[in-house]
Order: C-alpha cells, then sequence, then structure tokens
C-alpha cells in the first residue's frame, strides 16, 4: 500500500548538556528532535534509518479539543542491543501505531529523545525520518447485496403446509439452465428479411 | 480368419469374383464402413432398443439408396436424425442437426437448391419436433410463431441448428415446468394455490432477469435468487402457514403457459 509520507519540518537535534556546550569536553548523551507536522496528523507509522543511537523515546503534541498536550507514546525503545556495540546501529526502524501507549492521533508535533549512554561514538543521530499518516479503509469492492444474503437465515421458517422447497428449487435451477442454454446458443443468424412489421412498406421503396 | 481358397489357374470368366478372400469382398463392398457407421451412431444415441434401432438405421439408409424420396419421408428420415441424441449431448447433436440438414437441402429439386431448407420445410420439422417432445400445438404454437419462417423463405444452417435447438430445449422446460407444478401442488388430485404458483414463477422470473454483466457474476448472482432458503422464504411470504383455509387455485395449463411466456419472452425473433 503506497502511502505518501506527511510532509514536516525537522529541526536539527539539540544535545541535552549540564553545563556550558561549549567547554564542555564531554560528548552529549541525549539529543533531541522536534518534527513540526504542518497540519493534525493521525499518526500510522515512523519510519528512520539509525546512527548510533541507542534508545528511542517518541512524544507527541496532540491537539484535542482546542487544547495541546504532550503525551508520551514510547519510552525508551531499545534500537541497539548492545550500546556499545554495532549492531542495530545503522539498521532502518518503523515505530508503528500499534507500539505506541498512546494514541498519537491529532498530532501536531513529535519530539523523538535519542539516547546513547556509550561514549564509544562521536556522535549519534537519527536520520531519513518518514511519518505516514493512517489511511481510511475504503472499500475498494462494492459487495453486491445478494452476497450479503447468501447465508440461511437462522430462524427456521414455519413450513408446514408448503411444497419442499428442495424439489421447487431442484425444478427452477433447470428451468433455469435450461433458458440460459437456449439464450447461450441464440447467435446473430439471419434470414434477411426486409419486411418492416411483418410487411413490405411500399413508402420505404424508393423509385429514383 | 480369412482362408484363402484353393483356386487353379487364374480364370477369366465372371467365376473369378468369388475365388477372394473374405477380407476383399467385405472391403470391396464397403460393409464394414457402413457397419462401423451404423454402429457409432447407435454409442452415439444409446438406444433402450439396439436392434429397432439399427433396423431403422438400415431402412433409412436403403431408402436414401434407391430414390430421393418424396418430401414427406425426407423429412422424416431428417427428423429421426435429430432425434438420435438429447440437445445436451453437443458434439453429436450438433453432427445429427448437420447430417439433417444436408438431408433437407439435397432432397429439394436442382433448380429449387437456394442457400438453405426452405422455409415450409423448415417449419414441418420444427412443428414435428414439438409434437414429438411431448408439447400440444397450442403450447408450440406462440413457440412457432417466434421461430419459424415464411414458406419462400431460405434457411441457412445457423438458423436451423438455432430452431432445432430451441425446440428440443423448450420441450425439457415445459416438461420441467410440469413437474413443479406437480411440486407445488403436494397433491395429484389437487390444484396449486394461486400465491404459491405465482411466488414460485417470480423467483424464476427474477433469476433470469439477473442484470448482464460477466457470466460467472450473473450465474452466481442467478442461483442465490433460487436457492432453496430463498424459495422457502418465497413461498412463507405469499401463504404464510398460518393461514388456514385455502385461497384461490391455478391449474396446471394456466401454470405451463405462463411458464412457457418467461422461456418465449427470451427466444430472438427471426429477422
Amino acid at each position: 500500500m503506497s502511502v505518501e509520507p506527511v510532509s514536516c519540518t525537522i529541526k536539527s537535534p539539540v544535545a541535552l548538556q549540564i553545563g556550558d556546550t561549549v567547554s564542555d569536553l564531554s560528548r552529549p548523551g541525549v539529543y533531541i528532535t522536534d518534527i513540526t507536522l504542518a497540519e493534525p496528523v493521525n499518526i500510522q507509522e515512523i519510519s528512520f534509518k539509525n546512527y548510533y543511537t541507542a534508545y528511542l523515546t517518541v512524544r507527541v503534541q496532540q491537539r484535542e479539543d482546542g487544547s495541546v498536550k504532550w503525551v508520551t507514546c514510547l519510552r525508551n525503545h531499545c534500537l541497539m542491543a548492545n550500546p556499545h556495540a554495532e549492531a542495530g546501529s545503522h539498521d532502518y526502524f518503523s515505530i508503528y501505531r500499534q507500539q505506541m501507549s498512546a494514541k498519537p492521533d491529532n498530532v501536531m508535533t513529535v519530539r523523538l529523545i535519542l539516547r546513547q549512554p556509550s561514549s564509544e561514538w562521536l556522535s549519534f543521530n537519527i536520520e531519513e525520518i518518514n511519518i505516514y499518516p493512517c489511511v481510511k479503509e475504503d472499500t475498494e469492492w462494492d459487495v453486491p447485496a445478494w452476497l450479503s444474503t447468501l447465508t440461511p437465515v437462522e430462524t427456521s421458517l414455519d413450513l408446514k403446509g408448503l411444497p419442499d422447497p428442495e424439489t421447487v428449487s431442484s425444478s427452477i435451477q433447470q428451468m433455469w439452465a435450461l433458458t440460459e442454454i437456449m439464450q447461450a446458443s441464440q447467435n446473430a443468424a439471419s434470414i434477411g428479411r426486409f419486411d418492416v412489421d411483418g410487411s413490405y412498406d411500399v413508402k420505404l421503396l424508393s423509385y429514383m | 480368419m480369412a482362408e484363402k481358397r484353393r483356386s487353379g489357374p487364374v480364370m477369366s470368366d465372371p467365376k473369378a469374383a468369388k475365388c477372394e478372400t473374405d477380407h476383399e469382398f467385405l472391403s470391396q463392398s464397403g460393409v464394414s464402413a457402413l457397419l462401423r457407421g451404423a454402429l457409432l451412431k447407435l454409442v452415439e444415441s444409446r438406444s433402450e432398443d439396439p436392434i429397432g434401432f439399427l433396423a431403422e438405421h438400415f431402412g433409412h439408409l436403403s431408402s436414401e439408396v434407391d430414390d430421393g424420396g418424396s418430401e414427406n419421408l425426407t423429412v422424416s428420415r431428417s427428423l429421426w436424425h435429430l432425434s438420435l441424441s438429447h440437445h445436451s449431448q453437443r458434439s453429436a447433436f450438433n453432427n445429427n442437426v448437420r447430417v439433417a440438414y444436408e438431408l433437407l437441402t439435397q432432397s429439394a429439386p436442382r433448380r429449387r437448391r437456394t442457400g438453405g431448407v426452405r422455409g415450409v420445410v423448415y417449419t414441418e420439422v420444427l412443428r414435428c419436433l414439438c409434437s414429438e417432445g411431448g408439447l400440444s400445438g397450442a403450447s408450440a404454437a406462440p413457440l412457432l410463431q417466434c421461430i419459424q419462417c415464411h414458406d419462400y423463405e431460405a434457411v441457412p444452417f445457423e438458423l436451423f441448428r438455432q430452431g432445432v435447438l430451441t425446440c428440443s430445449v423448450f420441450a425439457d422446460y415445459i416438461r420441467k415446468s410440469q413437474c413443479l407444478y406437480a411440486a407445488v401442488a403436494r397433491a395429484p388430485d389437487r390444484p396449486a394455490e394461486r400465491a404459491l404458483c405465482q411466488a414460485v414463477l417470480a423467483t424464476l422470473q427474477e433469476a433470469l432477469e439477473t442484470a448482464d454483466g460477466p457470466d460467472v457474476a450473473r450465474y452466481l448472482e442467478a442461483s442465490a435468487k433460487i436457492s432453496p432458503a430463498k424459495l422457502a422464504q418465497a413461498m412463507a411470504e405469499a401463504r404464510p402457514p398460518s393461514q388456514q383455509q385455502e385461497g384461490p387455485t391455478m391449474d396446471a395449463q394456466e401454470f405451463e403457459d405462463a411458464a412457457a411466456a418467461l422461456f418465449i419472452a427470451r427466444v430472438r425473433k427471426v429477422t
């Protein structure tokens, strides 16, 4: 199902550090990325490419009845089983609606909190973030009316005094089949008559 | 197991003909081909009286060989061919129709041999087919009116085949409608109730009028409409079981005519 990702603005990650960013030599272990959406969206999926992020927390800002509030959808989702090792460091991930603890509906902003406790890595990030909205399930084809009435009615009809429906149905089915055979065998063979309604119309002849 | 008779030096008188083997004799006279054809026809028709069938077959063959035969004889011979197989045995039926058609076209006097069977002969064949199928003149009349041809017209093969098939199918259809009436009436001596008959015929009509579309979808939809459950529902609605007294009745002929009308409405008129 090809669903287009919604258009969003991804802000550059902000590091959370204690102390002054410039003078502090230690590398930050937490980054926060905000994603602003153009219009409120019901999120179906968030997909991204990992780059050495170990844990991910997803918070969404929902607009509900005029008020906005922040809700945590996913807390410390593990992307790398061992933060010191390479496993999962370059993988592609998808976070689905079903994995989230709160329903991500009417979302204005998505905040991704990235954590990497290991000091091994110079930097960490997530890239190629795409947010996919919920797609309304359209009935792709119209179910014919007769299909819905196929299952026999549960209530037992009182058939006392009525003819046996099986026998009657069997005869009717054969009659229907015979008519179909006749209709199917009809072709456009004609005898080439020229009369109009059973008689030649003199006015149709031309003397020119 | 042909034993060669001892023949002396070759003699030039007619008696030498008798000295050939049995095998050669059979192949010269064409009897083996004749018997093969007869057996094939017998197997195709699966007649209950094989000896009678073979007698009729050879009788027809000999009268064909002797002379062209009068027109009546030709019609009866072609009818015999048409009766050999049921219309459901499609390839055998088509073969027999072709044979009958050839018979009828060849029987016409040479100068009148236009592109087909003469209309009067065609109409006669159809009428006989209907009566052989058990239809009365009155039942068959509306159908014949649709498909018969003027006396002077020449009927091509496709139209001939179509007309013959329609008559055979119609005969089966009327027989089935009689069974249906018997099922609705529930007792052989009592006429069926009008409301039930009308309900049953209405379901058939509805199934026949299923909208055009892919064949499979149409068949599925029509068969859903004439399932036993649907019929039970229709009949229960038409005559609630709680209603004890008998309503107006419909006799067998009227039911048959109504059913026939449904069929004939779908027959294409000859143009």
